[in-house]
């Protein structure tokens, strides 16, 4: 045992030793040790250096809320910065290192920052960097030349580079009751909601339930506090409707009770179980909540008071009581209030010499007397520390008079001599979740403390939480509590007897003692009080901008300590008292989350994406394959040694040659059914469709409420009442959502069902002069002849055994057909084709093949139906029904979207015989140095086989009567610049003699 | 297996089923995941009032008497049937040919029948963390009491739209579409690890 | 947020699409009154305090829902079938707890 280490008593498992690094030295500590009490444990004093002074720092909490010693932890290339030592558990082969320091912790070059304190006091950056440059050191242009320098001094750890290997896992949870934070109230809480038969989920950031109880040295019932926690936890473990899950902070509370939290399931590991993720991400939808996170102790404002060794009272009874560990040998106290007067006694009992109590108040109970001489100290009534003295730890401190009516310091200072210093300012109930969920939360004058606000959302508030700091208290609002929120009766019953240190909760209204020195309000921003009323000085009137001006609360611990000795010192500048200057509202987090546990599993293999039933043919046939939306689709199939223009060149040429097979499974396909069918269609495409013939299908193009063209495509008619719409695959979800809006929203009387059936089909086009005599080798149960399967027409057959349905129709311009097939047996079609197709040359086609086939053809695509053009942009106006009124003809007709100025489908050919770029514009003079007067753009592009030119779509303005006309392509960006003709958007075959062969 | 006389069509999760224990088993497998394989899914849609009709012709076909109310279902463990949306039912039957069935009994006045054999796959979870594993995708309540043995529901795993049918106390059936399923899957084993899990 | 789908239940808004202002009032489709089309088509309320919408159920059942939600607050105060048909005795709804969940929950 270190001399530290006290031979028996709290959490730690003496008889497991765990070996660790911190800062490249090989430590020891035990099973059950934090990072924090394990060095502490070994003499440590320095953990940290400070954010902006580059100070020396200490432990100063023994919790979440700690600001000042947080670290890095390394694991393998991966490093997590800024988590507090107080926070990591120790396990075999951890690896911590300190920062914001160089070349090392103890001797850091920065520290010099603290000479030049008052040129860094609040506001330095926007003072010295911002606005206009007067004289050579100021102005935005000076913080670009000092920027890359202050940022290397000033701030945190630095977060890593390397990909992070760890899993994390999201879970989505349902409960009656969640119980947030397990000290004696929210274990009374648990269990009272758990007796009454609701699902309860108990949550809490340590590893260990039971909060205080874990290191109060109370007694509950007879026994020690900790062994009533232990035995009630116990309890709860046993029961199938409760869920315990320790290492949990639940850091968000949204609307209708939906609560966020992490858990580190593994960080305290040497290796996860395999699966286990390192953090899990609960989404916790809870009917009630009971909110018991209990209360932090706050800080006193005084000279020094951040200087290692000077410590929270109540975070030096933990480290004894909860791990062994004793923080110095001759301690002294300085405190605003009673709960101090029990730390100085635990202190004792561990072994520690209590020097001093000094106490704010010049009058004290007999009780505290009684505690005082309990702990052999020496109490200073109506005394405050004004300084402290050391270097990277405390060797000791200065006391004077001091009158707390005023403020006013008498008398001389008298030195002490301590290697510690605990102090406790008063408790501040840890309202962030409450506060989160909604109301304002109210000042109590008595406590000095801002009190939860009345629940806004289903919660109900235990002990500390409250301001209720007893743990009788606890334990009876924790009950009370628990059966409320399980929707129970409370009746009386005979609560656990806790015996305890008697103490006066309210504490002194004192948080600072003026005196010469940096006096520390946020001891990880270093802001200090004459920050706070510097910023007053200059107008600063509002906390939020305090706030915002002084950084006070801003950083990763969002002010646990500091933010309401911060408001009291802005308060007194300003003459108000305390609840008129109000506080700011807590959002979340609560405490820091990893971006892991958020993403989950929305990332990299686990991303969803959608495959057509052939995919893997593709795969195994040199595809490369292309992400459209969430679906993979071949681009290619390269030979070797071809780029992708060769290859698309040489798929699409042998299309229009002998013929082509593209995979079109992807193709939106939704089943509109029903006897009101055909008059729906009728309403949504401004074509006809009640007038088509079953076993025919037709292009149909749909525009949007506003008159723009929405989506087009072909759709069958498989029965009377039995309609197979297909869209573009990009427009899929959104046309049928479009069609259920109108169903059910607009035209509720129609009887038509929709339904997505994608994913029922594959589909597989094959097109080319001889697609016909390659189908008629592999089709059976049907003729396949023009008079069987005219232009439009659909047959059904049977490829290899497999039922397929055919339709006759042409996205390339040759004689094609799809073939449609169950996605199950989409392969073996695919298959049987390709077989059939080798004696004729068939060759499978890609995206690119098949987008080059259908520039040539100038067919329209999501790139020209873009949601700005409208049916006569694209030269689709043949097809607006003037017999019916349809989804969108009342408003298409509107001024400006029959303009002749707008922007029309054109073709281009390029003159100088070089490639297009899409997003290219159309310029009319000849001003390469300076392009202007834009007339459109290019929306695809690509070198044509069939014409031997590059050609591309354009959205060009009045481009109809342009056609035959020379502009130039413009694309500085590219270096693009060069002649074109502007022509038809049909470039090849354009009265469709082949398609209609 | 029933005789097919077309070939048997192929599985979109093929390259990602592996027969056996994975993850974190050493200690017993707690999850069972399979593909069941149906010959048939079918989606029935009724108009509005003829509901009624529409649950006595699912009696008719598949002799299972659907209870009333949103979401209600059961299974006889070959033909499973469960509500999803107002007025519409899912059915899936281990043998091939129920939407020809149904084209018979559900009559234009009646509603729509859509096949879906090939359009939705069909995979198990089994087991006694199933609720935990389905936890982590779904934002539903997999309790028990919340949802009862034979339920159906509707609900989406980011852009992954699943119908869920609860057909034991710890045993769900998960219809996704074709195209996300061998996604979904990869995803089910990945999060079924950390329990251990067996494919059969 | 959750929405309570009057045929789902109570689920997150992830699920769900919002499909606009429920206030409008779609002209007679033969209409050519240009006035009452811009008003359809571009204006929207957009209330401080309760306001209709129409939001889908996209991510389960798809059926669309009026819905009463409080914009400043969020909370909504009713949430119902657009489909009056869908809430009629006959398809045995109304509320979202069915008779047979509320069974089931009565004996566990």
């Amino acid at each position: 045992m270190s001399p530290r280490r006290a031979d028996t008593g709290g959490r730690i498992d003496r008889l497991k030793t765990i070996r660790f690094t911190f800062d490249g030295t090989a430590y020891t500590g035990h099973a059950g040790d934090t990072l924090a009490s394990a060095l502490l444990a070994k003499g440590v004093t320095l953990y940290g250096r400070s954010f902006k002074y580059h100070r020396p720092r200490g432990l100063l909490t023994a919790g979440v809320e700690e600001p000042n010693a947080l670290v890095t932890v390394l694991k393998g290339e991966v490093r997590e910065p800024n988590i507090p030592a107080t926070m990591v558990e120790i396990h075999d082969g951890l690896v911590a290192i300190s920062q914001n320091r160089f070349p090392s912790l103890a001797w850091d070059i920065n520290a010099v920052n603290q000479l030049g304190g008052k040129i860094l006091s609040a506001g330095f950056y926007y003072k010295t960097f911002m606005g206009p440059v007067f004289g050579p050191l100021k102005g935005t242009r000076f913080w670009m030349f000092c920027e890359h320098f202050i940022r290397r001094a000033a701030g945190l750890g630095s977060a890593g580079s390397a990909k992070d290997p760890a899993r994390y896992g999201r879970m989505n949870a349902f409960c009656d009751v969640l119980v947030v934070g397990s000290g004696p109230a929210g274990l009374m809480a648990a269990k009272a909601a758990a007796d009454q038969g609701a699902r309860v989920m108990l949550a809490d950031l340590e590893p260990l339930f039971g909060g205080s109880a874990n290191w109060s040295e109370e007694t509950i019932d007879g026994a020690p506090a900790a062994d009533w926690a232990r035995r009630t936890v116990a309890q709860l473990a046993g029961r199938d409707n409760v869920r315990l899950l320790p290492r949990t902070t639940v850091w968000g509370y949204y609307d209708n009770n939906t609560l966020a939290a992490l858990e580190r399931v593994s960080d305290h590991k040497d290796q996860p179980v395999k699966g286990e993720p390192r953090h899990r991400y609960w989404a916790i939808r809870a009917k009630s909540v009971v909110l018991a996170t209990g209360a932090f102790e706050r800080p006193l404002v005084f000279p020094g008071n951040d200087r290692p060794g000077v410590m929270l009272a109540h975070a030096a009874e933990r480290y004894a009581n909860e791990f062994g560990v004793l923080p110095g040998e001759r301690i002294a106290l300085f405190t605003n209030n009673d709960s101090a007067y029990r730390a100085a006694v635990a202190l004792k009992k561990a072994g520690a010499a209590v020097v001093a109590i000094a106490d704010v108040r010049p009058e004290l109970s007999p009780e505290m007397r009684k505690l005082a001489s309990e702990a052999e100290a020496e109490i200073f009534a109506g005394h405050a520390v004004v300084a402290t003295e050391g270097g990277k730890a405390l060797s000791g401190l200065k006391l004077q008079r001091f009158d707390m009516t005023n403020g006013a310091l008498i008398g001389d200072a008298r030195s002490i001599h301590a290697d510690c210093l605990l102090m406790s300012g008063g408790w501040s109930p840890t309202i962030h979740l409450a506060s989160q969920a909604g109301a304002k939360a109210e000042w109590n004058a008595a406590r000095q403390a801002f009190l939860p606000p009345k629940p806004a959302q289903s919660w109900i508030g235990a002990g500390a939480f409250t301001g209720s700091f007893s743990t009788a208290e606890a334990i009876a609002e924790g009950r009370t509590a628990g059966i409320a929120a399980a929707g129970g009766q409370s009746t009386p019953s005979v609560l656990p007897v806790v015996e305890a240190v008697p103490g006066d909760p309210d504490p002194a209204p004192v948080f600072e003692i003026r005196a010469k020195g940096k006096s520390f309000v946020d001891f990880q921003h270093d802001v200090t009080a004459e920050d706070v009323r510097l910023a007053h000085r200059e107008g600063f009137v509002s906390v939020e901008h305090l706030k915002r001006y002084t950084t006070l609360g801003m950083a990763t611990d969002q002010g646990k300590s500091s933010n309401v000795p911060g408001l009291a010192i802005m308060a007194e500048a300003l003459g108000k008292p305390i609840p008129e200057v109000g506080t700011t509202r807590f959002r979340p987090p609560f405490a820091p989350v990893s971006i892991g546990s958020l993403a989950a599993e929305r990332f990299g293999d686990l991303k969803p994406e959608r495959l057509t039933p052939m995919h893997d043919w593709h795969l195994a046939n040199g595809a490369t394959m292309y992400s459209a939306g969430l679906w993979y689709r071949p681009m290619i199939y390269g030979h070797a040694g071809e780029t992708v223009e060769q290859a698309y060149v040489r798929e699409a040429k042998a299309t229009r040659e002998s013929a082509g097979i593209v995979d079109v499974s992807t193709l939106g396909k939704i089943a509109v059914q029903g006897p009101d069918a055909a008059a729906f269609l009728d309403r949504v495409y401004t074509n006809m469709f009640s007038t088509l013939a079953v076993g025919k299908a037709r292009y149909g193009l749909m525009l949007r409420e506003d008159g723009l063209a929405f989506d087009d495509g072909t759709t069958w008619r498989l029965g009377e009442q039995d309609f197979l719409m297909t869209t573009t695959t990009a427009n899929a979800g959104k046309v049928m959502q479009h069609l259920e809006y109108f169903l059910d929203v607009i035209w509720p009387e129609l009887k038509v069902h929709v339904t997505s059936v994608t994913d029922e089909w594959a589909g597989a086009a094959i097109g080319g002069p001889k697609a016909r005599q390659i189908l008629a080798a592999c089709v059976t149960g049907t003729s396949v002849d023009n008079a069987a399967l005219p232009f439009m027409g659909i047959v059904r057959g049977e490829i290899s055994g497999v039922p397929v349905m055919i339709c006759r129709l042409s996205f390339s311009g040759e004689m094609a057909f799809e073939v449609y097939s169950g996605a199950g047996h989409g392969t073996h079609v695919w298959e049987a084709l390709v077989e059939a197709g080798k004696p004729f040359g068939l060759v499978t086609y890609g995206l690119e093949a098949l987008g080059t086939m259908r520039i040539e053809k100038g067919h329209v695509t999501g790139a020209e139906i873009d949601g700005r053009t409208t049916a006569r942009d694209l030269h689709l106006d043949w097809m607006l029904s003037k017999k019916k009124p349809f989804i969108g003809s009342a408003m298409m007709d509107r001024e400006g979207l029959i303009a002749s100025d707008r922007l029309e489908l054109v073709g281009l050919i390029a003159l100088d015989n070089r490639p297009f770029n899409g997003g290219a514009h159309i310029v009319e003079e000849v001003d390469e140095a300076n392009p202007h007067g834009s007339i459109g753009h290019i929306t695809a592009c690509c070198y044509s086989p069939a014409l031997g030119r590059h050609i591309a779509l354009a959205l060009v303005k009045g481009g109809k009567a342009r056609q035959g006309t020379r502009a130039h392509v413009s694309d500085p960006l590219r270096n693009r610049f060069g002649p074109v003709e502007i022509v038809s958007n049909h470039f090849f075959d354009p009265d469709g003699s082949r398609m209609h062969g | 297996m029933v005789e097919r006389q077309s070939p048997e069509p192929l599985s979109p999760l093929e390259p990602e089923f592996h027969v056996g224990s994975h993850g974190n088993f050493e200690h017993g497998v707690e999850i069972i995941l399979t593909e069941t394989r149906p010959g048939s899914i079918v989606q029935l849609a009724a108009w509005p009032g003829e509901e009624k009709k529409l649950i006595a012709a699912i009696r008719t076909v598949t002799g299972l008497a659907l209870p009333d109310g949103a979401g209600g279902g059961l299974s006889d463990g070959v033909k499973s049937v469960f509500g999803f949306a107002p007025g519409k039912f899912t059915v899936a039957d281990e043998a091939e040919g129920l939407a020809a069935a149904f084209a018979k009994v559900v009559t234009p006045a009646i509603g729509t029948v859509t096949d879906l054999s090939h359009g939705r796959t069909a995979i198990r979870i089994a087991g006694p963390k199933a609720e935990w594993v389905l936890a982590k995708f779904f934002a539903i309540d997999f309790a028990l009491p919340a949802f009862p043995t034979g339920a159906g529901r509707s609900t989406t795993h980011h852009d992954v739209f699943a119908q869920i049918q609860r057909t034991g106390a710890d045993q769900f059936d998960i219809y996704v579409f074709r195209s996300f399923a061998r996604s979904f899957w990869k995803a089910l084993c990945h999060a079924s690890e950390e329990v251990g899990y067996e494919v059969q | 947020m959750l929405i309570t789908c009057p045929y789902c239940g109570p689920r997150d808004v992830i699920e769900f699409t919002y499909q606009g202002d429920g206030n409008r009032e779609r002209p007679d489709p033969a209409s050519q009154n240009f006035e009452a089309w811009n008003a359809y088509v571009y204006d929207r309320l957009n209330p401080a305090g309760d306001h209709n919408e129409i939001w889908q159920h996209s991510g389960g059942c798809r059926a669309h829902l009026k819905v009463v939600r409080n914009t400043l607050t969020h909370e909504i105060s009713s949430v119902a079938f657009m489909r009056s048909d869908h809430g009629r005795g006959d398809h045995g709804r109304g509320d979202h707890g069915s008779a047979a969940r509320r069974k089931a929950e009565d004996k566990a």
